[in-house]
């Protein structure tokens, strides 16, 4: 590695070991640089000066006192106020007992009550929602009626095999949709259901179609 | 402040072989043994000091205290005030373990609490002193004689340097120079980036060379 004058800040500033090493080596000959290499690694030399690790026991003790005595605080902290509650007659700690039990009862049922705000709008809104799909659902459900209606009198006389198809893909189907329609009826904010029966419904109207397409 | 330069040159003063090598970043595998080595080690001092053991308190006041206590003292520049640093950090660190997330290595993060006590120190001191009216010496601290080193003079004329330096630049140079911190384990003690940690080392030294080298004619008439 080949370095210089000019890499020497760079390196005692945030070299590698090859960068020091190889500015070492340019050092042996440049005086700028050995100079300013001495100078450098004395000043950490000169760091160890500062440096006194002699044990202190003393010390120790007092640390261990200061946390003993820290912790029986924290302890004392907790037992006080156990202490003014053991302080307090039966009777009154009975009834105190009680009237948090039934502050708690009340908070709780404060929280939990239905309200005329968010939460009720919330359940107002999954309401009219649900509301929303089922007329949507209706009004589908009416307009593919009506398709079976004008497909009925092909599909009942049909003889050939392909009208025989649709016919029974279609009571296939007709199956389906009266089973998903009596699960989502038991569960009727359940999304999933309404997409499979939604499925089954277009499924319904294209193949009813086709009847139609292939009569004309 | 001035040139507290010595009046003999750096060769007299340090003698060259040992610790004169500069310290440059471990390799990633170095890195990785050093790591998996004081895992263990810090993850039971951490997981004894949360349990509330007294043993594990004294575990680290073994391994770390008497370079905390070195910190604080080249921090603060009195050995009672460092003194009551370290105990200050102790009692810190009980209360606030259950906050330890083991984001950084648990010595690192009582080191962490340990400067910060050494600032609110520091702080305080500033204001008692103001109160009393007493700011001869400015912010720094009055030095204190220590345990007698190779080199008495030298020791006294880097703690004067160190005094000029900014709180920032002193800092970084006694964690990395003096307690031997990585420039990783600075950065999160300090909340600074590596880069920030080795570039304000970098002006440190380059300051503290100014002041301490000697003009370069005494230099020349000491070298004799």
């Amino acid at each position: 590695m080949n370095v210089g004058c000019a890499d020497r800040e760079r390196i005692l500033r945030d070299g590698t070991a090859e960068e020091w090493a190889a500015l070492e080596a340019h050092a042996e000959n440049c005086r700028e640089c050995r100079e300013e290499l001495r100078a450098w690694k004395a000043l950490s030399v000169a760091a160890a000066e500062l440096r006194d690790y002699r044990e202190d026991s003393a010390l120790w003790a007092k640390i261990a006192e200061s946390l003993r005595e820290n912790e029986q605080r924290a302890a004392r902290g907790f037992r006080d106020r156990l202490a003014i509650w053991r302080g307090i007659p039966v009777g009154w700690q009975t009834a105190l007992a009680g009237a948090l039990a039934l502050v708690l009862a009340i908070a709780g049922i404060y929280v939990l009550r239905p309200q005329p705000g968010d939460s009720g709008s919330d359940k107002l809104l999954r309401n009219s929602a649900l509301a929303e799909v089922e007329r949507t659902e209706r009004d589908y459900m009416k307009a593919i009626d009506k398709l079976a209606a004008d497909a009925r009198p092909d599909l009942d006389s049909a003889t050939s095999p392909l009208m025989a198809s649709y016919r029974e893909k279609l009571m296939v189907l007709d199956s389906a949709i009266d089973e998903l329609r009596e699960e989502a009826g038991r569960n009727p904010s359940n999304a999933h259901l309404r997409y499979e029966l939604l499925a089954m419904y277009q499924e319904k109207q294209q193949t009813l179609r086709e009847v139609l397409e292939t009569k004309r | 402040m001035g040139s507290v330069g010595l009046t003999l040159p750096w060769e007299h003063r340090i003698s060259p072989e040992g610790g004169g090598e500069p310290r440059v970043q471990p390799s990633e595998r170095e890195e990785r043994n050093r790591v998996s080595d004081k895992l263990s080690e810090d993850a039971a001092l951490a997981a004894g000091c949360l349990a509330g053991e007294m043993r594990a308190y004294e575990r680290l006041y073994q391994v770390q205290g008497a370079r905390m206590r070195n910190l604080a003292r080249n921090l603060l520049g009195s050995s009672s005030d460092a003194e009551d640093a370290v105990q200050d950090t102790f009692v810190k660190i009980q209360r606030g373990i259950k906050s330890f997330r083991g984001q950084s290595s648990f010595v690192t993060w009582t080191f962490r609490i340990l400067v910060n006590t050494c600032h609110d120190a520091r702080r305080s001191r500033m204001r008692r002193k103001e109160q009393a009216q007493d700011d001869s010496e400015g912010s720094a601290p009055a030095l204190e004689p220590r345990a007698p080193g190779s080199h008495p003079s030298l020791r006294m004329a880097l703690e004067r340097a160190l005094q000029a330096l900014t709180r920032h630049q002193r800092e970084v140079f006694l964690l990395y120079e003096v307690e031997g911190f990585r420039h990783a384990e600075i950065a999160t003690l300090l909340e600074i980036s590596e880069t920030a940690s080795k570039n304000t080392l970098f002006q440190a030294k380059k300051a503290l060379r100014s002041m301490l080298e000697p003009p370069r004619s005494a230099e020349a008439g000491g070298a004799r």
